[in-house]
């Protein structure tokens, strides 16, 4: 070990973890969660917290011990003082409903179905590049990338086209409410509020006449004979929207921030190439995936790294953390679209790889893996790839920029730029 | 369809390890230590599985899973 390990390690105050600092860049403290505490016991907020890749992995693939932390409106965690989308898929846990739950909808964003979609997904990204590309600048959070991924989702679910711009705003307002709370919370309330019954009679509708779009399948589906209630479906219809549409759109605004700002020195590699937007997509997601943390219960006591974590608590897996981990990655700190010990083409929900390298974990893993990865990565790739060609010499318009934030990393993360404003040239 | 005998199969040639169908369909699907699938059955024997077999075909990203009529088994 170099000289410098024998420095005695700072004690973490668990309130390190509400600070602003912490939001801003939680990286210096996941390292000393890392090195000197694998497995934290916070006692202020009643959880435990795993930090290490390998830890992380073991604790997603083994869901039997770690199970989804169930819902609980008087529960400890953050995620139970806000309850705003109704009930949804994400509640259910291990139950055989999850399950089910999760294939009535996963088929749509994988394999054939995805591959369908796509000429609709790349028409959705230049409609909306249309709006900006002769204007010489754009700001790209708001003018684009909290956009696209809810128009694509609006067209999946089978919403009228006219609609969309209406769609949107509704999901700005609920986004802005999650995540800064206070006043922008009652307004998102609202615009939930206005959703649910824009929603109402469309449900009713496929009810009585079922299509082939999402809101259909969703309406239609049964188990043990049973269909979803309507509340049911609206949960599950704004739980697409925040996973499947704030995700891919925080993505999109995270992969240009990178290059522009962390990387501008490899963007013309990316311009010329277009095929590496994977590769940034992929570097993106373990470098500062736009997800940091996972929530799990435990099913029975958990000997990790000579502490015991006991039978039902609550844990917290940083997966921020373990993509950072320098026992899996070298130069863990380092943006490198190029890096050789990442496994740099789509992911696995096995985490493993024929090329056996390891993948990152921003999809988390196993049977809670993220549902909509492949299209997230695809239409990422899709945007990313018309946005370049549509603004040529992209370059930031301000040359200090906030940098990648979240407004609380409790809440799972969301970390992205809250601006990101580009010039360019006309094409 | 009920008459004809249908074998359930995995090209690992084409298997890129996803894990979607023992992830999706636990019934047919088993995850082994390497993250390969094996299968639990060989051919579906109730309605249910029959499904769960068409939909462990549609969501495996590579094509690797087929379900149809074999002469030479």
């Amino acid at each position: 070990m170099p000289a410098t390990a024998a420095t005695v390690s700072r004690p973490i105050d668990p309130r390190e973890f509400d600070a602003v600092d912490f939001q801003r860049d939680p990286f210096p403290l996941y390292r000393r969660l890392r090195d000197d505490h694998p497995v934290f016991h916070d006692r202020f907020h009643n959880r435990w917290i795993l930090s290490r890749y390998q830890d992380i992995e073991a604790a997603f693939q083994d869901s039997q011990s770690f199970d989804r932390a169930v819902y609980d409106p008087n529960g400890p965690y953050e995620f139970g003082r806000r309850h705003i989308f109704g009930p949804n898929i994400l509640e259910y846990g291990n139950s055989p409903q999850h399950r089910w739950m999760r294939n009535v909808v996963a088929g749509q964003f994988v394999g054939e179905r995805l591959d369908a979609f796509l000429p609709i997904i790349d028409r959705i990204a230049r409609e909306v590049i249309a709006t900006f590309e002769r204007d010489c600048e754009v700001e790209l959070v708001s003018q684009f990338s909290s956009q696209f991924p809810i128009r694509v989702i609006s067209n999946m679910l089978g919403l009228p086209r006219e609609d969309e711009a209406m769609f949107v705003g509704w999901y700005q307002a609920l986004i802005a409410g999650l995540g800064f709370g206070g006043e922008h919370l009652a307004r998102g309330l609202v615009a939930r509020n206005e959703m649910w019954d824009y929603i109402d009679p469309l449900i009713e509708q496929r009810r009585r006449s079922p299509g082939d779009d999402l809101l259909s399948r969703i309406t239609i589906a049964e188990l043990d004979g049973k269909r979803l209630e309507t509340k049911e479906i609206k949960g599950f219809v704004a739980l697409l929207l925040a996973a499947g549409g704030d995700t891919t759109d925080k993505a999109i605004a995270n992969m240009w921030y990178h290059m522009i700002y962390t990387r501008p020195d490899v963007f013309p590699q990316v311009l010329a190439d277009p095929e590496l937007w994977g590769n940034v997509f992929t570097e993106m997601m373990r470098y500062d995936a736009v997800v940091h943390a996972q929530f799990r219960q435990t099913t029975r006591e958990i000997p990790l790294h000579g502490e015991v974590i006991p039978r039902g608590a609550g844990v917290i897996l940083y997966l921020g953390a373990g993509n950072r981990d320098e026992r899996v990655f070298r130069d863990p700190d380092v943006f490198d679209i190029h890096r050789d010990d990442l496994h740099m083409g789509r992911e696995n929900r096995s985490g493993k790889y024929k090329d056996g390298k390891p993948g990152h974990l921003g999809f988390g893993m196993g049977p809670h893996f993220c549902m909509g990865y492949a299209m997230a990565r695809q239409e990422a790739s899709i945007a990313c790839g018309h946005l370049a060609h549509a603004m040529k010499n992209a370059r930031p318009k301000f040359a200090a920029h906030e940098g990648i934030t979240s407004p609380s990393i409790d809440s799972g993360g969301f970390r992205s730029p809250r601006e990101l404003w580009i010039e360019f040239d006309v094409r | 369809m009920a008459d004809s005998v249908r074998w359930l199969r995995i090209d690992f040639d084409k298997c890129i390890k996803a894990g979607e169908c023992y992830y999706n369909h636990p019934e047919l699907f088993r995850r082994t230590d390497s993250g390969y699938p094996a299968l639990r059955i060989r051919r579906a024997a109730t309605p249910a599985q029959f499904r769960e077999a068409q939909e462990a075909m549609e969501v495996c990203p590579s094509r690797a899973i087929s379900y149809e009529d074999d002469s030479t088994d």
